[in-house]
């Protein structure tokens, strides 16, 4: 089986929206629409003593649903690689969806009525290649792969090293794992 | 949502190996073209710079193509400079008429009544400046003064050749000294990131917490235009606790001795209240550079744009680079040389053509020496002696440009009748906009070369519509001072009627009697291309056959130890720490306290009128100087402009988040919004650069068109006479003094 997910480094990401501005230009987003923005988060304290980190965004594509569950015409579905996607033909624009995602991660367009979101760029991950925010990221601070490939980078750090996800407590299973530090020589 | 990848295997689909072209690192890209168009750009995951990564603006590179705004034909003034009436032409009716009039002008005052002036490495410049020495014109500039060039002169000047190329991967310490890559230059900042897990540390000087500070080991938070002092004062450190390279300077300096008494004076309590540091902070970031050796100095712009203090600030980092035994070693910052396995710019630029004459009447050489042809022609002279090759011109030796913004509006010491602008918008880009605008409204003759019309380009006479990156193939080569040098292949031909830098040159050249045997062999810029990168000896027989052959960059071998048998290449051999060559210019041979233009003012009224700190013109992310600006799918992410200010300070001037406020200097305010942060100093504000708001529509005799001087930085720079540095010429963006207040009038703007 495959099992899509990503890491993000937060001790290498430097906020630079290179993979905002990547993911609007080839998905084509409507201006105002964004898919994966970065937080920047900081800094922080009072100068001269003071800390910040930049921790990007996206759909989390969740084992646990909500969006989907929410969806009264099965527009919005996961696959078996647990890509989470809407079926623009079967969406009404009834926007529960984007009530029911935690991650503010849904978009309802105004222009076409229907509900946008990241799908991993799934037509290109599923040829062997990354999600144009990964290929893009000069810093590497964005890693994706599959998490049932035990050879897999993904694989190596989700279980190798100390990850967090963003509301776990919610029980949604995300499956954007970050790594969190100071940078520097841990990174 | 997403668009199915690029299908590799159709036989229609072109992988072509092009440049990004939104600021100089030129990373390499693919193109992935069909039918003649181009359908596709992404970062070239074998290209060796950028690894596939590509910024923002770098991703926008199909929507830079087919912009509505994009100048397309050639156009020319119809009505008053300014209204904005044009009437569309051929290339051939534009170049015959341009030609004409330089003509008239050469004959009436001299070929130097013509200046031109660049942007940053998106143009041929040797091709410019071939032109200019062919026409007879020493007055060719960019804004290099703000960028390298001073660092490159005197770095040059004192060890023979800028140690530009620093050897991270063997570093253990590399100090960031106002540079700030992680929201300039990605794939440096990413090396720096690769480098500091393998164990080197990162230390980073700069009054702003920056997105690069956030990552350093160390953080030095100066103040604005105190890097001479704290310069100053590493050295007395360095040299006072005998942390430098004592066989080194022994060995392969000259000077030492003097150098240590000189700095005696400098203490860390000295530079302690000019550095709004502690004396221990100065010690203990001296020591760590000097306790983790090798390690590099890595250039940034900030010493390059503060004015009078630049070029002694610029000689005081490269002697403690110098003392420390930091050149030519594993680990440190290395010299290479020019590349002598290709031909450099240089050999291209027909510097000997120009005559002594006419070099003598370069604006601003009388005062400002280093960079202009009296000390060119020293180290022009030195390295050619040492490698048969040289710096180029173009760059290195140019017209000082608040000198000829002068000669425009004066008449002094000549008038400067035509300028002809290439891929510079200078209102946003020079210091001092407002006397820059002017000058630009004053000009007799204007000629702009350009994407898209700007504040410079609307009192044009002439306006030629430029090809972009996609559109013409690109050599990126440190302006030919590396070994190393990038190329990319021409994805499509030049669209509607656009054409490039090259044809203009040529095209004007051939108009005004120069040879299309002699002067201009090649018909395009592949078969120059093809001249520069031949003598490589790799079997290819164009210069597409060479970018696909070396994968879109090429490394010229050089021996970083040559210098342990045969000496640096300085006249002495050594590395210079009092430096000859300046000393033969007039200047002192030993770095020598002088304060900023204005952060040490001491006039009392100046300082209670204007009690602020002011730095800017460091880079962010979107844009890059003043572009990318209409660009909506980078705009988005800013559509205004902010300025930096500590909350403590915001709180005593009444200004919240997100405020329009007033910034001003002793030349003029600017409005931008307040962005509270407590990355910066209470006495500290930070400015962003290049602002202006393509979207207005133009009015007629509207002064201030595209609003170029409602937020642009420069209309708070320093460019008099008095304010430049008295060595390369330079100006100061930083260490200014300013004073801040809320916009009163209804409404933002």
């Amino acid at each position: 089986m495959t099992r899509y997910a990503m890491v993000m480094d937060t001790r290498r990401c430097v906020g630079c929206d290179s993979c905002t501005v990547a993911c609007m230009v080839h998905n084509e987003l409507p201006l105002g629409i964004i898919f994966n923005p970065v937080i920047t988060d900081g800094p922080k304290g009072v100068y001269p003593h003071v800390h910040m980190v930049h921790i990007p965004l996206l759909c989390m594509h969740c084992e646990e649903t909500p969006c989907v569950h929410a969806c009264p015409t099965g527009a919005s579905q996961q696959d078996d690689d647990g890509i989470v996607w809407v079926e623009a033909a079967k969406c009404m624009g009834c926007g529960a969806c984007v009530e029911a995602c935690p991650y503010n991660a849904r978009h309802k367009d105004r222009k076409s009525g229907v509900v946008l979101k990241c799908d991993f760029c799934k037509d290109r991950v599923r040829g062997g290649g990354n999600p144009h925010c990964v290929d893009t990221c000069h810093q590497r601070a964005r890693i994706f792969g599959d998490l049932d490939d035990s050879t897999s980078e993904v694989f190596k750090i989700v279980n190798g090293m100390r990850t967090e996800r963003l509301y776990e407590d919610l029980g949604t299973e995300p499956q954007v794992y970050y790594v969190i530090g100071l940078g520097g020589q841990e990174a | 949502m997403s668009k199915p990848p690029i299908d590799l295997n159709d036989p229609s689909i072109e992988a072509c190996k092009s440049t990004c072209f939104f600021c100089h690192t030129n990373c390499g890209t693919i193109a992935y073209v069909k039918d003649g168009e181009v359908i596709r750009v992404e970062g070239d995951p074998d290209h060796s710079t950028n690894r596939g990564g590509l910024c923002s603006r770098g991703n926008i590179a199909l929507k830079h193509l087919d912009h509505p705004d994009r100048i397309n034909t050639p156009l020319k003034r119809k009505g008053e400079k300014g209204a904005g009436q044009w009437e569309e032409i051929t290339w051939e009716q534009a170049l015959d008429e341009i030609a004409e009039r330089l003509k008239v002008i050469r004959e009436e005052s001299g070929a130097e009544a013509l200046a031109t002036c660049g942007g940053t490495v998106r143009t041929d410049d040797w091709a410019r400046r071939r032109f200019m020495n062919l026409f007879g014109s020493p007055n060719s500039f960019h804004n290099a003064l703000l960028c390298w060039i001073p660092t490159f002169m005197i770095e040059t000047a004192v060890s023979g050749w800028s140690p530009f190329g620093a050897d991270l991967d063997n570093a253990r310490i590399a100090v960031l000294w106002g540079a700030n890559p992680g929201a300039s230059v990605l794939p440096t900042m990413r090396t720096l990131t690769d480098c500091q897990k393998k164990g080197m540390k990162l230390m980073v000087i700069d009054p702003r917490y920056t997105a690069t500070a956030a990552h350093a080991d160390l953080w030095v938070p100066l103040r604005p235009g105190s890097d001479l002092a704290l310069a100053l004062a590493w050295l007395n450190v360095i040299i006072g606790e005998y942390l430098y390279d004592e066989d080194f300077c022994r060995d392969y300096c000259t000077g030492f001795d003097e150098l240590a008494e000189h700095v005696k004076q400098y203490t860390p309590q000295w530079a302690a209240p000019l550095t709004d540091l502690t004396p221990t902070q100065i010690r203990e970031s001296a020591r760590m550079y000097a306790k983790n050796k090798p390690g590099s100095i890595m250039w940034g712009t900030s010493m390059d744009q503060q004015g009078r203090a630049s070029g002694a600030a610029i000689h005081a980092r490269a002697l403690i680079r110098a003392i420390m035994g930091n050149i030519n070693v594993t680990g440190g910052d290395i010299q290479t040389g020019p590349g002598l396995e290709f031909m450099v710019d240089e050999e291209f630029e027909c510097n000997d053509v120009l005559s002594e004459e006419q070099r003598a009447k370069q604006l601003g050489s009388d005062k400002y020496k280093l960079c202009t042809w009296p000390g060119y022609g020293l180290i022009r002279d030195i390295a050619l002696d040492t490698w048969g090759a040289a710096p180029p011109s173009e760059w290195m030796c140019e017209a000082n440009a608040p000198s000829v913004w002068r000669a425009i509006l004066e008449g002094e010491p000549y008038r400067v009748r035509a300028l002809i602008c290439c891929a510079t918008n200078p209102v946003n880009s020079y210091g001092d906009s407002k006397v820059v605008l002017e000058a630009l409204k004053k000009v007799e003759f204007l000629v702009t070369c350009e994407y898209w019309m700007t504040s410079a380009a609307l009192y044009a006479d002439y306006v030629m519509p430029i090809a972009g990156a996609l559109e013409r193939p690109v050599i990126h080569n440190n302006y030919g001072c590396a070994t190393v040098f990038h190329g990319g292949r021409r994805a499509i031909s030049p669209l509607h009627d656009r054409g490039t830098d090259f044809q203009f040159w040529r095209g004007l050249g051939l108009r005004l009697g120069q040879d299309d045997e002699e002067d201009w062999p090649w018909e395009c810029e592949e078969e120059a291309y093809f001249d520069i990168v031949y003598p490589t000896g790799l079997e290819i027989e164009s210069y597409d056959e060479f970018v696909d052959e070396i994968g879109g960059s090429y490394s010229s071998d050089f021996n970083p130890n040559a210098w342990r048998e045969e000496g640096f290449p300085t006249r002495s051999g050594k590395v210079e720490l009092k430096s000859s060559v300046l000393e033969e210019l007039g200047y002192p041979g030993l770095p020598t306290y002088v304060g900023a233009p204005e952060a040490h003012a001491e006039d009392p009224e100046v300082v209670e009128s204007f009690p602020l700190i002011l730095t800017t013109g460091g880079g962010f992310m979107p844009f890059h100087h003043s572009e990318e600006f209409n660009i909506k799918e980078l705009r988005f992410l800013r559509p205004d402009p902010y300025f930096d200010i500590n909350p403590e300070t915001a709180q005593k001037l009444g200004i919240k988040k997100k405020d329009w406020c007033w910034i001003e200097t002793m030349r003029g305010r600017i409005k931008q919004r307040a962005c509270l942060t407590n990355g910066i100093a209470p006495n500290t504000i930070y400015t962003q650069r290049g602002w202006w708001y393509p979207e207005r529509t133009l009015t007629p005799g509207e002064d201030d068109p595209f609003g170029v001087l409602e937020s642009n930085t420069n209309v708070l720079t320093a460019a008099s006479f008095e304010d430049c540095d008295p060595i390369s010429g330079t100006w100061a963006c930083r260490g200014l003094r300013c004073r801040v207040y809320k916009v009163q009038e209804g409404g933002a703007r």
